[in-house]
């Protein structure tokens, strides 16, 4: 998606390690920051943000000039219309989770905006009806993110920065809160700047990926493509890379479900742990890399469930490993499988060949949105560790 | 208990009480700008703040005396009119204000370093200003430690000694606090005076030290809370 009102960057900045140099300019919906811890990422978001100072060089948004060091031009915070969700929340604990959606309120309704329209619209889509009346105390993690987002799209902002806003949840938390993240991508026509080092998140939200190297921009573009290419690969399983693909639910078991890859008419079907969401429903399944294993005949007698039969498009070296490229269905993003040097010349496998990628269903993870279309159910508690937020 | 006695008691709450109106939005502006800011001579202005604390209370009031004389920095020659402050009520308030201060400063910016900044950058993304950021985010969350900083003050102020009794002397009826009354009780050897004037700083002092020691240990059962 573009054409969002373009954002540019051009700024230089001396860090402890590293000069943060970086320059990109994007229209996109949502454009990724993907590093490695103390790439920058977040110092660079600080800049867009004018919350750091020292930045030399120019920001510049829509019409308006944010930073222009050449002409000593500083826009504060306050007056460049942003919404800033830091990845440890930072919500007011003087203030409940309605006191802290309405902390923007001034802004909002200078800016022209119906403000309890808004929060309205906020508290639906994220589903923050039942935690309006709670203390901020006692949220649990992926609640207290949600009200953050919550309170930066409540006062109207122009542009949303992302700072890692997963990365203080756990895995099984991730997995709940990206849906949200997804609605707020889906359903706010804002342009997004987020920051993030999981490939997981960033695949399933941005548009445009630029990748983050000690300060500098070390590759950019289409974000499972760039993720994929192998001076970027390794940094992305070091992170706990993830082949993201979109399915379909085409049938519900008692413990597995059967999902269509791509739009859900012509790819290949996966068994994949059992999902939540009614047949139709839309997700996305994840697959490591080191979890494909790659046979050139359909094998007989296994366990793995799923024996994908797959065209070769592109072997490269990565690091310690090769990445093997293959298309699985006309419509969905080709998968990379992560083998050895030697596997691949005992198979004589290379661009071309066809073979099978046999994936076990516990090694498949889901994302899916239990709330969100094709029937808006009422929302299920988003961990267990708070079962009071779906009882309101 | 004489009438006098009784008086100095009132009198003395209500000074201290117009000593931490004069003191606490300078001295909560002061530690603010000391536990955010970095500036040429912070260390040196720490430093003055907080002289009333270690000189003797004695030489801050001859120091304010001298100030506040005919000749002095504050007196009519200077100001080209008379403040009429030596020997008054005035001077009480003063008095206790100045060696107040150093107490209030300390406790208000350390309940400010108690406060991640970056809430204030929060806040300030949502569209506020320094000073909204400063009235509406700052200070509520920073509110108990300045109540702890306010009763503090007060308190010292209640029980302000030396340099009263320097700048305002010891008037029955004009400028006696509960500090001097104990003192000219003792001295005059109304034994029974005193012993009561004794029970009533013991309450006061008490109440205090409890309800900051309260106020603290809820400030640091929200901190833990908070992440």
């Amino acid at each position: 998606m573009s054409d969002a009102e373009p954002l540019a960057v051009q700024v230089r900045l001396p860090l402890d390690r590293f000069e943060l140099a970086v320059d990109f300019a994007t229209t996109h919906r949502v454009t990724g920051i993907f590093g490695t811890s103390g790439s920058g990422k977040t110092t660079l978001l600080e800049t867009v943000a004018g919350l750091r100072r020292g930045a030399r060089g120019s920001v510049r948004f829509g019409g308006e000039t944010w930073l222009d060091t050449d002409a000593r031009m500083r826009v504060p915070p306050e007056r460049r219309g942003i919404g800033y969700v830091p990845q440890d929340s930072l919500l007011f604990p003087h203030l409940d989770v309605a006191g802290n959606l309405k902390a923007g309120r001034g802004r909002a309704v200078a800016g022209g905006h119906d403000f309890d329209a808004a929060v309205q619209n906020v508290v639906r889509v994220l589903d923050l009806a039942p935690l309006l009346a709670r203390s901020v105390r006692t949220l649990s993690g992926g609640e207290r993110q949600r009200v953050a987002l919550g309170r930066a799209l409540c006062s109207g902002p122009r542009l949303l920065l992302l700072d890692e806003p997963m990365a203080s949840l756990d895995a099984a938390l991730r997995r709940r809160v990206l849906p949200f993240l997804g609605r707020v991508q889906a359903e706010f026509a804002l342009p997004i700047l987020l920051v993030s080092h999981d490939p997981v998140e960033v695949q399933a939200l941005c548009d445009d990926l630029i990748v983050l190297r000690d300060g500098r921009v070390a590759a950019r573009g289409e974000p499972r493509a760039v993720l994929r290419r192998p001076d970027v690969f390794p940094m992305a399983e070091h992170e706990g890379y993830q082949n993201l693909l979109p399915a379909v639910v085409v049938e519900t078991r008692a413990e597995t479900s059967r999902v269509r890859l791509g739009d859900g008419t012509r790819g290949p079907a996966l068994t994949v742990p059992r999902s939540a969401l009614p047949v139709g429903g839309r997700l996305m399944v994840g697959i490591p890399a080191d979890e494909v294993m790659l046979a050139l005949e359909p094998p007989a007698g296994i366990s793995a469930r799923n024996a994908v039969p797959a065209r070769v498009e592109s072997v490269a070296a990565a690091g310690a490993f090769h990445l093997v490229t293959a298309r699985i269905a006309p419509g969905a993003p080709p998968l990379v499988a992560e083998v050895t040097a030697d596997a691949l010349v005992d198979l004589g496998i290379g661009e071309g060949t066809d073979l099978y990628l046999l994936l076990k269903t516990s090694a498949i993870t889901l994302y899916e949105d239990a709330a969100a279309d094709p029937q808006p159910a009422s929302a299920a508690s988003e961990d267990g560790a708070a079962p009071a937020a779906s009882a309101g | 208990m004489s009438h006098a006695a009784w008086q100095a008691l009132w009198s003395s709450v209500a000074w201290a009480g117009l000593a931490m109106l004069l003191v606490m939005a300078p001295a909560t502006l002061a530690a603010y700008v000391l536990a955010r800011r970095e500036f040429v001579g912070k260390r040196a202005v720490a430093t003055l703040i907080s002289l009333p604390l270690v000189l003797p209370p004695t030489a801050v009031g001859y120091l304010l005396l001298r100030l506040f004389a005919v000749d002095g920095l504050l007196g009519r020659d200077a100001l080209g009119v008379d403040l009429d402050v030596i020997l008054t009520w005035k001077a009480v308030v003063i008095a206790c204000a100045v060696m107040a201060t150093p107490l209030v400063v300390r406790t208000a910016r350390v309940s400010f370093e108690g406060v991640d900044p970056r809430y204030e950058d929060i806040a300030r993304t949502l569209g506020h200003g320094r000073a909204a950021t400063f009235v509406r985010f700052t200070l509520p969350l920073a509110a108990r430690g300045l109540a702890a900083a306010l009763i503090l003050g007060f308190t010292r102020a209640l029980g302000e000694f030396g340099a009263t009794i320097i700048l305002a002397g010891n008037i029955p009826g004009r400028t006696q606090t509960l500090a001097t009354a104990i003192f000219s009780a003792q001295q005059a050897g109304r034994d029974r005076e005193a012993d009561v004037l004794l029970l009533v700083a013991l309450a006061a002092g008490f109440a205090a030290v409890f309800a900051t020691e309260t106020l603290s240990h809820r400030q640091a059962d929200a901190a833990t809370a908070r992440r």
